[in-house]
């Protein structure tokens, strides 16, 4: 029996977080092209014979409320460390230990075997660029304490080299070469939502308005409302419930869930979320405070987000959520 | 011959929003008011602009345009230029690196002053026209 334990946090080696979302959500909590990394990890875990999954990761309702990121951080991972402990006591015969700060596309098995002939408690895996956060570990020879990050950090690990594709989703700019690269079919990640036509995904519920126009690739997600006129193009994703309205165009951007682009805009190069806006062109953050330009969507964002990944009925034990 | 005053360089504020807009009209709207008003606006120090301060600027233009005058950004740092990008207003204005090259820019002799010869294609419209007629 194989377990694996997901941690909802940005991959850093320090005391600090990478370029979170917000102070509590990294991004591999924001739908990518219709669903979170986080959900797609879960589904690729079900899908690769996992046997339990268990994910640790803000509580519901709790997006950009929680003061303190660091106390978070490290409740999730005092939480993984009671789970693992369990793990070891249910028998099971390897645990898959993975922040999922970052997007890896891996064979479970191969790994599981390149684990087995290591014969080491710990693998863990590495990209080109340096090891990622995502480990594999005998429960029955490796002992935790409270802190279950610092301990497996404490040890030394057979390394195991990921030949598929990485992304450290550690910026907005990651993120968005995470979906052009989606587009462009250089990683496995796939659009939710139905192909209208080649390159161009629309999801449930969007509507896209009169005279609007959608040049592939381009990705609509769930509940969008595109306005009249609108020119949505160059590998733009305009994720979940958000709104762009009448005359804007968006090339190459990045809209993230729940927010609300005004009237008459030209937004390029950039990944845009409720007040924040990232140009990658400029290399500049700012905050936009003027309503009329840009805003977050009304709605419980949170809820959403979780009933998204609670569907795949695995036994969740995020704090705050209750089966 | 057109005479104009002095070039003057104002510093747009950090944040322009509409509490701000209406203190900086209050120093600017008087030199609008000139004879050939010549403005510079230092955009470094801009981090955030509202809509009100892009109408602000369009306003401005607008107005020193009226009295033939001119109005130039210069400076522009990277939040104005993204934001003045995103509300389409970018190619509005003229645009220079640092205050002295805006400033400089109003010095530079106007095209039309120069006597101009006549372009290279002016004569062959003109007998391309002839060729119509006789066909």
């Amino acid at each position: 029996m194989i377990a694996a334990i997901i941690i909802a946090d940005s991959e850093t080696e320090g005391e600090t977080r990478c370029q979170p979302v917000s102070a509590t959500t990294n991004w591999a909590c924001i739908d990518v092209l219709g669903q979170p990394v986080l959900g797609r990890i879960v589904d690729g875990l079900k899908n690769g014979g996992i046997d339990s999954v268990f994910v640790f990761s803000p509580p519901q309702g709790s997006f950009g409320i929680h003061a303190d990121a660091r106390a978070l951080a490290l409740d999730n991972w005092r939480a993984a460390g009671f789970r693992f402990a369990k793990c070891r006591e249910e028998a099971f015969e390897a645990v898959l230990i993975a922040n999922c700060g970052t997007y890896a596309e891996f064979d479970l098995d191969d790994m599981l075997a390149f684990h087995h002939e290591q014969g080491q408690p710990v693998s863990r895996a590495l990209a080109a660029d340096g090891p990622v956060d995502l480990w594999l570990i005998d429960p029955s020879r490796f002992s935790n304490s409270e802190d279950l990050r610092t301990d497996i950090l404490a040890t030394d690990p057979a390394y195991y080299e990921l030949l598929g594709y990485v992304n450290r989703l550690s910026s907005a700019r990651e993120f968005r070469r995470l979906v052009v690269d989606s587009f462009s079919s250089r990683c496995r990640l796939r659009p939710r939502g139905v192909e209208t036509r080649p390159g161009v995904w629309i999801g449930e519920s969007a509507e896209v308005g009169r005279g609007a126009r959608l040049v592939a690739p381009a990705f609509v997600g769930r509940g969008v409302k595109i306005g009249d006129d609108c020119l949505i193009t160059r590998g733009s994703n305009v994720e979940r419930s958000s709104d762009i309205d009448f005359a804007t165009a968006v090339e190459d951007s990045s809209i993230l869930p729940n927010t609300y682009l005004g009237i008459g805009l030209d937004l390029s190069h950039s990944v845009a979320n409720g007040r924040n806006l990232w140009n990658l062109r400029h290399d500049v953050t700012l905050e936009i405070t003027d309503p009329v330009v840009m805003r977050p969507n009304p709605g419980n964002r949170a809820r959403r987000a979780w009933s998204d990944i609670q569907k795949d009925g695995f036994r969740l034990s995020a704090q705050g959520v209750s089966q | 011959m057109l005479t104009s005053g002095p070039v003057v360089v104002m510093q747009v504020p950090e944040m322009l929003n509409v509490e701000e807009v209406h203190n900086f009209m209050q120093e600017l709207g008087p030199l609008l008011d000139s004879n050939r008003p010549r403005v510079v606006l230092d955009c470094s120090q801009v981090c955030t602009m509202e809509s009100a301060g892009v109408e602000m600027l369009l306003r401005c233009l607008e107005e020193v345009l009226k009295r033939d005058g001119d109005l130039k950004l210069a400076a522009l740092s990277p939040e104005a230029e993204v934001i003045l990008e995103l509300m389409r207003v970018a190619r509005v204005f003229e645009t220079f690196q640092t205050c002295e090259d805006a400033v400089r820019s109003f010095q530079a002799i106007p095209a039309d002053a120069v006597p101009q010869d006549d372009p290279w294609f002016a004569n062959v419209f003109n007998e391309l026209g002839v060729l119509k007629q006789a066909s």
